[in-house]
């Protein structure tokens, strides 16, 4: 038993390994053949062929694809993650200032989408072609169909502008910045540390609207996805039977039904988290939200491979955690699976 | 309602009752900037680049002089009182004012003069190009630098130029910037200079400082209390990254910022209406013009050339595609720098076009491609154009992209025609121009002067090129602009190959109550004269 569970676990190292090491080598090579040139981003356009060439040593642009590849590997061994272009300051410490923005923001739009969307997949599978079916796939038809930067700049217009309900850009009012310590980077928990709830208040205001309108987004494809199981489950001969058999509605959709979709509800949920945090980028920028989504796309932009190749390592690595919670959640939720 | 409903009530109550009511109208001793700091990646002066971070670095660092925001020609002293050339020309003696300091503290002298243009050299980023322009180089800084005493500064020129060009160059931000030589050698890293430390901390003597840059987040500048001139009326300056010109908009209307710098032609537009905010244009640097490239053989003949000068809707660009960031121009030297002639005239005459080309050996005209970034307006321009050009027969089939993509085309020399933007013009002489956009020393592949405008598109005139030369060194001055003027009549006889269509100008939205604000079309616009009339 034991040997068997060292094989299973050196297996999945393995696959872990593999699927990082792929995603780098892919990464690299996009990064290095996209039409975006680092070295033209840190000197400008008017540069002569002097100053472009000393600084393409300088970041080593110019060595071979390979040698490049390898010693950016051998350096993140080292944990040297490199310095970034559009920063000068080491990626690692990047990472480390705007993850909190974005987990900040992706935990409460994931809370809301869930939150919602679960309970309304089952109420649209449980009213099936009834009225509040209809309705509920129409809500989640224009969540999946508009585009979230439109969606976002329309929040902004009505919510922000026009009905002074919600603050504008950023995370926090000017007037408050600095005025809570910096302690973890989570702006809500930093103003609750400090007991300053005037700036745990105006976080809440800077928060909620962006944080509803990617919580929306994730609630279309959740409730869509609730609502495709639910059905598959109501359609089952024990749910029959449990009703035959005097059980009320709600105890059989709840007891019996859901704790069979538990398990495909932690995947879905499980992925949709992963995708808000590495991918909120739209939203970030017509919030100016200081987020993961928009540090890896600008550095994209400029081609700093430094900061690119961290950030998908870091992605990988958020996927892969997910993953192996999602597996660890099925064998609480599914006996079977033990 | 069951446990669910009650559940979620909640929460949506809570989460309203906990969140504070949004704060309007910025407090009124801080100034509220909204910007793109997109292009931001350093606020070291030697390694800066784009206009987004000049504007912040013209509030921290000073120079020994600075260029007036109104008269393009005129030069104020700053941290230098006085200057003065000497009678061959070779040399100008900068007079240091007494008694300054930068922010730390430590006395400005002409040490620090030195230092910074020595280091400026030596590190030969991308704001060195000012000066290597004119002969300066790491070799020669330590006898083109030097200080006799503490208040005097002397430059020493490599090479004949004239020496105003210099004066102007040192009151650039970047280039001219004076650094506080010991606190940044007190914060060097593995003989960096002071680089690393400076991409985020600030060692100069303007009348703020920087207290926080947070890279496409924001910028907090501080008020210097120990800055040597009138006091700032705001104590602190908060450039926020508002990346979205949209965002800019609501967040000026609503009071939430008092001045965005980076808006687009519609949002300053649809502000027009509203009392409580305003736009304020001023010139910029630059051109928007058409280039083509003369290594292709269609566009080696100036016929050709001269048929796409009729075949561009000069008005129609400038008024519907361009307002608040264009004005009709078709010189190469924009307007209010001294030695322009007026306008040309050119205007769009496609009969005319039809014929030259006709002249040329293409009766019906000639497919081609054209480069346009995927950003407004250059997409807009090259729409436009591509209609104006079919009428004459030229089919251009529009290629769009990224930077790296267009102008990275533009310095392999691998394009037809390109719709663009640039030549030259922070520095406020005519030569900048000329130099960005006509200039070409060395017209050979193997050269890769990819930093002249006129390289990249094949044009080379060696006749040209001399009398630029002898514009710049000219001491006569009537002499001189009447160069400069002979130089933009033959360069249109040439029919080269840009044609500038409209000089760019630079539009900015603020809050009805500021006052104060002086807009510098070098882009060093000084926030430290800016009230709030509330």
């Amino acid at each position: 038993m034991s040997y068997d569970r060292t094989a299973a676990f050196m297996r999945q190292a393995g696959t872990i390994f593999v699927t990082l090491i792929g995603l780098l080598i892919l990464t690299f090579c996009i990064g290095r053949l996209m039409p975006v040139d680092p070295v033209r981003a840190v000197v400008g356009e008017e540069a002569d062929r002097a100053t472009y060439e000393m600084v393409a040593e300088r970041m080593g642009v110019n060595l071979p694809l390979h040698q490049q590849f390898f010693r950016y590997v051998g350096d993140i061994v080292q944990g040297d993650f490199g310095v970034s272009i559009r920063t000068g300051q080491p990626v690692i410490n990047d990472i480390a200032h705007v993850m909190p923005a974005t987990i900040e923001l992706a935990t409460f739009a994931i809370i809301g989408g869930a939150g919602l969307g679960i309970p309304l997949g089952i109420l649209a599978a449980v009213r099936r072609n009834r009225p509040i079916d209809h309705v509920i796939r129409f809500l989640t038809l224009i969540g999946h169909s508009m585009p979230i930067f439109w969606t976002g700049m329309i929040g902004l217009i009505i919510f922000y502008a026009a009905l002074d309900l919600v603050g504008g850009g950023g995370r926090i009012s000017d007037y408050y910045i600095g005025l809570v310590p910096e302690t973890t980077g989570f702006m809500l928990i930093d103003a609750m540390l400090a007991g300053d709830w005037e700036v745990f208040g105006d976080a809440v205001n800077h928060l909620i609207l962006p944080a509803s309108i990617l919580g929306y987004s994730s609630m279309a494809y959740i409730t869509r996805m609730t609502r495709s199981f639910m059905l598959d489950q109501l359609n089952q001969e024990y749910v029959i039977t449990a009703r035959v058999k005097g059980l009320s509605k709600s105890r059989t959709v709840w007891h019996h039904a859901f704790a069979n979709i538990r398990v495909q509800l932690v995947t879905i949920v499980a992925l949709a988290y992963g995708s808000l945090l590495e991918g909120a980028v739209l939203i970030e920028t017509v919030f100016s939200w200081p987020g993961f989504g928009q540090y890896i796309t600008n550095n994209m932009l400029i081609g700093d491979m430094n900061a690119v190749m961290t950030c998908v390592l870091l992605v990988g690595v958020i996927f892969i955690a997910l993953n192996l919670l999602s597996d660890a959640l099925y064998k609480i939720f599914d006996p079977r699976t033990r | 309602m069951n446990y669910f409903t009650k559940t979620l009530s909640a929460c949506l109550v809570a989460s309203v009752a906990l969140s504070a009511p949004a704060f309007s109208a910025t407090p009124p001793t801080m100034l509220v900037v909204g910007l793109s700091m997109n292009n931001i990646l350093t606020l070291d002066p030697a390694a800066i680049t784009g206009k987004e971070t000049v504007q912040v670095l013209a509030n921290i660092y000073d120079n020994l002089v600075s260029l007036d925001p109104v008269n393009r020609s005129q030069v104020n002293p700053q941290l230098a009182a006085s200057w003065t050339v000497s009678p061959d020309k070779t040399a100008i003696t900068f007079k240091m004012k007494d008694g300054l300091t930068f922010a730390s503290g430590n006395p400005i002298t002409s040490a620090d003069v030195v230092w910074s243009f020595k280091r400026l050299m030596s590190l030969n980023l991308a704001q060195a190009s000012f000066l290597k322009t004119h002969g300066f180089t790491a070799a020669n800084a330590d006898a083109s630098f030097t200080a006799p005493d503490a208040n005097t500064f002397v430059i020493t020129l490599p090479k004949k130029v004239d020496p105003e060009i210099i004066v102007l160059t040192l009151g650039i931000v970047g280039p001219g910037s004076i650094y506080d030589s010991k606190t940044v050698i007190a914060n060097e890293k593995n003989g960096d200079q002071g680089a690393a430390w400076l991409t985020n901390h600030s060692a100069g003597s303007g009348p703020y400082v920087l207290n926080e840059w947070r890279s496409n987040e924001r910028a907090i500048l501080d008020r210097n209390e120990k800055y040597w001139g009138e006091a700032p009326a705001m104590k602190r300056i908060m450039m926020r990254h508002l990346a979205e010109s949209q965002s800019q908009r609501l967040m000026l209307e609503k009071g939430d910022i008092d001045i965005a710098f980076s808006m687009s032609a519609a949002d300053l537009k649809a502000m027009e209406a509203n009392k409580e905010v305003r736009t304020e244009t001023i010139g910029g640097s630059g051109f928007y013009y058409l280039a083509t490239s003369m290594k292709d053989e269609k566009f080696s003949k100036p016929k050709v050339r001269e048929a796409l000068r009729y075949l561009i809707d000069y008005q129609g660009l400038n008024e519907t595609i361009l307002p608040y960031f264009g004005k009709p121009r078709d010189r190469p030297i924009p307007n209010g720098i001294f030695g322009a002639l007026p306008d040309a005239g050119y205007k769009l005459d496609v009969a005319k076009a039809k014929a030259l080309l006709a002249e040329a050996g293409y009766p019906n005209g000639f497919k081609t491609t054209l480069r346009a970034l995927s950003d407004a307006p250059f997409l807009n321009l090259a729409t436009a154009l591509q209609a104006t050009l079919a009428q004459g027969g030229i089919q251009a089939e529009i290629i769009t992209g990224s930077g790296d993509q267009i102008y990275g085309a533009m310095r392999e020399r691998k394009f037809e025609l390109l719709v663009g933007r640039g030549g030259g013009g922070q520095l406020p002489h005519p030569d900048s121009n000329l130099r960005a956009i006509v200039y070409n020393p060395n017209n050979s592949d193997e050269s890769k002067l990819t930093n002249f405008q006129g390289w990249r598109t094949s044009f080379f005139d060696e006749k040209l090129n001399a009398m630029i030369d002898a514009a710049l060194i000219e001491s006569n001055k009537d002499a001189q602009i009447k160069q400069y003027g002979d130089i933009q009549t033959y360069y249109a006889d040439l029919v080269p190959a840009i044609q500038p269509f409209s000089e760019v100008v630079d539009s900015v939205g603020m809050r009805a109550d500021i006052k104060g604000l002086a807009l510098n079309p070098s882009w060093s616009t000084q926030l430290r004269t800016v009230t709030k009339d509330r």
